[in-house]
């Protein structure tokens, strides 16, 4: 028994978790395994496109209409949401909850987002800013040309020019490989010697005034490194988020395990959360499937918190029926043309999710709540397409805080 | 206008196109073949990938069944590295009539199909996931093709023997001489130039699009009836070997193993349009039904991608114009000097992906009795020159092997298909103004579980890196890719296969923005 079960172990269940245990709670998270974080690009978008670019994703979160869960969350509440990351999260993030910024992707798209970790902070665009973007020949999954191309093809936001040009370094991370991971390369690059040998290689190689833009891989674990190689380098260094795994999210998902561990949150992973057992209108406890058994956890509430079809806490059968996989919960956005020959990113497939009253207690599509200890946060909340949007961190901090803070206030 | 010189002309790069223009270059013509996109974009890249043993004709259309089973014996030899010898069976069902299998014996025996009645129990231990209430099975020699690589290397062998193959090349005219063909005029869609390419004799192998051609002839009312199917593929092989419902033909009654995955089809519903082939959710679920009684639990396997290519077909005044699922299956030349008085042109249409170089020999034999020649043809003898040089029939594990030889030097640029960056590079020299999709044909890049998420921006940045493309073509490319993945993707999303999805909107929409990147070319 504890007083708080949370059930996914994503942004959202990690903070709301570690917010409760802060708050006097004893809580206990399941999980299936390691959260989507880790497969994140690693900074905090809040509202990146609506569907033009965003300025202030704060103000603009405010006039999402219905069903986007910003319209039931608050602008104070997304506010709220953001800015306890980035308490929680001290020097690893930088940046203003009301200013987005544009970041190079590693295809050369700029990119809106909002908060940032420190390594990625001097790639923020403006005009005249010349970058060059460094690759390896022995990592195949950033290609500095490309970006470097499409980078110099479009103007910064004030309306200066963007030079970039790129440089390849033949520098495998493992002797000999010739097909390396990031992680890989990261691991490597926590290694002072390593970058000694990187910056050497680099440095001869830069011109004056320009800002070095890498693949997302400078350390891992090290903290130190960025710093490290700018001082080596002389030149201010960006990292640029690859496809997963994710360096920047998994240095992320590391520190807020650490933070939620700090605070006392008990971790059960490695098993789904199955079906809930009610008596009456509240939730009494959450199964897990462990080895050879259903096992309860009871608790006064629960945050449910488990992601969306990603993590597989929602599914699409070959009937055409989507299903809540962990507790068959009533889900909002049914009843029309689901997926469709338009673009992959934008079907109505991915608003589909479970709904919420302002405190973040799931209802059902007639606003009713079967439970009144249920709450829900992050992926599994209807009504958003986080990839399109860039919305995703922003509503699951938005809503894991409200959830948390409801449970806290005893709402 | 540039201009060409040649002795004859085939329209159409499917595998009918090169099987003839092979041939016709065997026999020692100078020949050129044109097609409006790449090669094997059309039928012959659009079907369920079986190599017949012949058991699918042996009741219903005997003649078909005798060819089945030479041309199979006789294409594993000139192309091995195009085929896989998975063997077949033909199942009965629980709810199929046994005695159709003893009609199946019967016919087999009458026309040279090697055919085998084993046990229920033996089947099951060959292929363990199929339907364990079937009552018979027989095993025969059915086989895996992959279309692409037999119609590229049957290319290859016509241009050792000096034709001409000339790609994304659409007719536009043809011209006449008196009561003869003179000459075949082309428009490059990469360059943009025309080609007038002036000839004796114009073979027409368009497939569902002959009508068209014929009619630029002057040849009208060329009626050629585009049979549209559907395939879906699963990810993995559910089965090794081909399975076959043991019934008349019908639809969703065979689930061939090809590459690393296992395609089910197919339909037959007349298509109006062979350029605008839809994939109807009610067929997706008919083929879902229908693997169930072959497999169970059919139903919960991923599907990752579907596909809907168009037969040629015959029009028969023997059965309903709506009935493409009976029309024959067979071959139809037609000799426009009897019909419209024009010599020098020769439509075809029908026929098979298994007996197409019999079926070329035919027509170039016709050709010959016009022109009042006589070559031997050789076809049969000579084998195609095969891409890696091997000798041997493909196996699903010959990628493994030869990652397993550079792994360390190398990077794997699709892990799904196990495909190198420099297999990837070395097609692209080959094709450098191809799109991904062209070399994805040859290549399989993309074509596996998460259909292109990681491998479509790594093969853009390559071709970017080395040079073959600007970033306007690259991103143009990495964008069609993409579109076109999703064509075959959205008909069949369910399961894992929205999962994956998801995770590949996260890389290409949430990490990569690639919908803000400036414009790519509009035509790459």
């Amino acid at each position: 028994m504890t007083d708080v079960v949370v059930i996914g172990s994503g942004l959202a269940g990690l903070v709301a978790a570690t917010k409760l245990a802060l708050g006097g709670k004893s809580v206990t998270l399941i999980s299936k395994g390691l959260g989507g974080l880790q497969l994140s690009q690693g900074t905090i978008d809040v509202l990146g496109y609506a569907p033009g670019r965003v300025a202030d994703p704060i103000a603009a979160a405010a006039s999402m209409p219905a069903p986007h869960p910003y319209s039931v969350l608050s602008s104070d509440a997304v506010r709220a949401g953001v800015t306890y990351a980035a308490e929680l999260l001290g020097d690893r993030l930088v940046g203003d909850p009301s200013h987005n910024v544009l970041l190079p992707t590693a295809v050369g798209a700029l990119r809106p987002t909002c908060l940032v970790p420190p390594e990625m902070a001097a790639g923020i665009v403006t005009g005249g800013i010349q970058y060059a973007l460094v690759g390896f020949r022995q990592l195949k999954d950033f290609y500095p040309q490309l970006c470097a191309a499409n980078l110099a093809r479009q103007t910064a936001p004030d309306g200066g020019p963007i030079y970039a040009r790129a440089i390849s370094l033949d520098l495998p991370a493992v002797a000999d490989m010739a097909d390396s991971s990031a992680l890989a390369y990261a691991r490597a690059m926590d290694d002072p010697s390593y970058r000694q040998k990187l910056a050497s290689l680099l440095k001869p190689q830069l011109a004056e005034h320009e800002v070095v833009g890498m693949p997302a891989l400078v350390g891992y674990r090290d903290r130190t490194a960025h710093r490290h190689l700018e001082e080596l380098l002389g030149h201010p260094v960006f990292e640029i988020p690859l496809p997963p795994p994710g360096v920047p999210g998994m240095r992320l998902n590391e520190a807020l395990v650490a933070e939620a561990k700090k605070a006392g949150v008990r971790f059960v992973s490695g098993a789904k959360a199955v079906g809930l057992v009610a008596e009456g209108d509240r939730v009494v406890s959450v199964g897990q499937a462990t080895a050879g058994r259903i096992r309860q956890y009871t608790a006064d509430a629960f945050v449910y918190a488990p992601g969306g079809f990603e993590s597989g806490a929602l599914t699409l059968d070959s009937y055409g029926t989507v299903t809540d996989t962990v507790f068959g919960l009533p889900l909002h956005g049914l009843g029309q043309d689901l997926i469709t020959a338009d673009a992959p990113a934008d079907q109505a497939l991915f608003r589909v999710g479970v709904g919420v009253d302002k405190d973040m207690r799931v209802v059902d599509t007639t606003g009713h709540a079967p439970y009144s200890n249920l709450y829900a946060a992050g992926g599994i909340l209807a009504g958003a397409i986080r990839w399109t949007e860039k919305s995703g961190e922003g509503i699951a901090l938005a809503s894991a805080v409200t959830a948390a803070d409801s449970i806290l206030k005893g709402a | 206008m540039k201009t060409l010189d040649v002795d004859v002309v085939v329209i159409g790069g499917g595998s009918t196109g090169v099987g003839v223009v092979r041939d016709v270059a065997m026999r020692g013509y100078s020949a050129v073949l044109v097609d409006r996109v790449d090669l094997a974009q059309g039928t012959s890249g659009r079907f369920h990938g079986l190599l017949h043993s012949g058991g699918r004709y042996v009741v219903s259309d005997p003649n078909s069944a005798r060819e089945c089973a030479e041309e199979n014996a006789i294409l594993t030899r000139i192309q091995p590295s195009a085929i896989e010898t998975t063997g077949g069976m033909f199942v009965c069902g629980p709810d199929d009539d046994p005695a159709f299998g003893d009609k199946f014996l019967a016919g087999a025996l009458a026309n040279s199909v090697p055919a085998t009645e084993i046990s229920v129990a033996a089947a099951l231990k060959r292929e363990p996931r199929v339907n364990p209430k079937i009552t018979r099975a027989i095993s025969v020699q059915d086989g895996s093709v992959d279309g692409w690589q037999l119609v590229w290397t049957a290319a290859a062998s016509a241009m050792e023997y000096g034709a001409k193959v000339l790609t994304y090349h659409k007719v536009t005219r043809i011209e006449r001489e008196g009561d003869t063909v003179s000459a075949v005029i082309c428009h490059d869609a990469k360059t943009g130039e025309d080609v007038r390419i002036g000839c004796h004799f114009v073979l027409n192998c368009a497939g569902a699009w002959a009508g068209q051609i014929a009619a630029m002839a002057g040849c009208h009312d060329v009626e050629v009836v585009p049979g549209r199917g559907i395939m879906v593929a699963m990810n993995h092989r559910l089965v090794n070997t081909v399975v076959n419902r043991l019934i008349h033909p019908s639809d969703g009654d065979i689930i061939v193993p090809v590459h690393t995955v296992c395609i089910i089809g197919t339909t037959d519903v007349k298509a109006p349009d062979p350029d605008n082939l839809p994939i109807p959710r009610e067929e997706v679920q008919q083929m879902l039904d229908a693997g169930e009684v072959l497999i169970p639990d059919f139903r919960k396997a991923r599907a990752i991608h579907a596909w809907s290519g168009a037969r040629p077909l015959v029009k028969d005044s023997r059965v309903s114009a709506a009935d493409t699922r009976h029309m024959s299956r067979g071959m139809g030349i037609m000799d426009h000097s009897e019909r419209d008085d024009l010599k020098g042109l020769l439509t075809i249409s029908g026929g098979k992906l298994t007996t197409y170089r019999l079926m070329a020999e035919h027509i170039v034999d016709a050709m010959e009795s016009q022109l009042g020649t006589k070559n031997a043809c050789r076809t049969a003898e000579e084998p195609c020159p095969s891409p890696e040089g091997t000798s041997t029939t493909y196996h699903v594990t010959h990628r493994l092997h030869d990652r397993e030889q550079d792994r360390m030097a190398d990077q794997i640029l699709c892990e799904c298909e196990l495909l190198s960056r420099r297999m990837f590079t070395d097609k692209l020299a080959e094709q450098p103004t191809g799109s991904l999709d062209d070399l994805r044909r040859q290549l399989r890049l993309g074509m596996g579980p998460c259909q292109g998420g990681f491998c479509s921006m790594r093969a853009t940045g390559v071709a970017h890196e080395v040079g073959t493309v600007d970033i306007e073509r690259a991103t143009g490319l990495l964008r069609l890719f993409l579109k076109n993945r999703w064509q075959g993707l959205w008909p069949i999303l369910y399961g894992d296969q929205v999962r994956q999805t998801a995770l590949d909107n996260w890389i290409f929409s949430g990490t990569l923005d690639v919908e803000h990147l400036p414009e790519g070319a509009e035509v790459v």
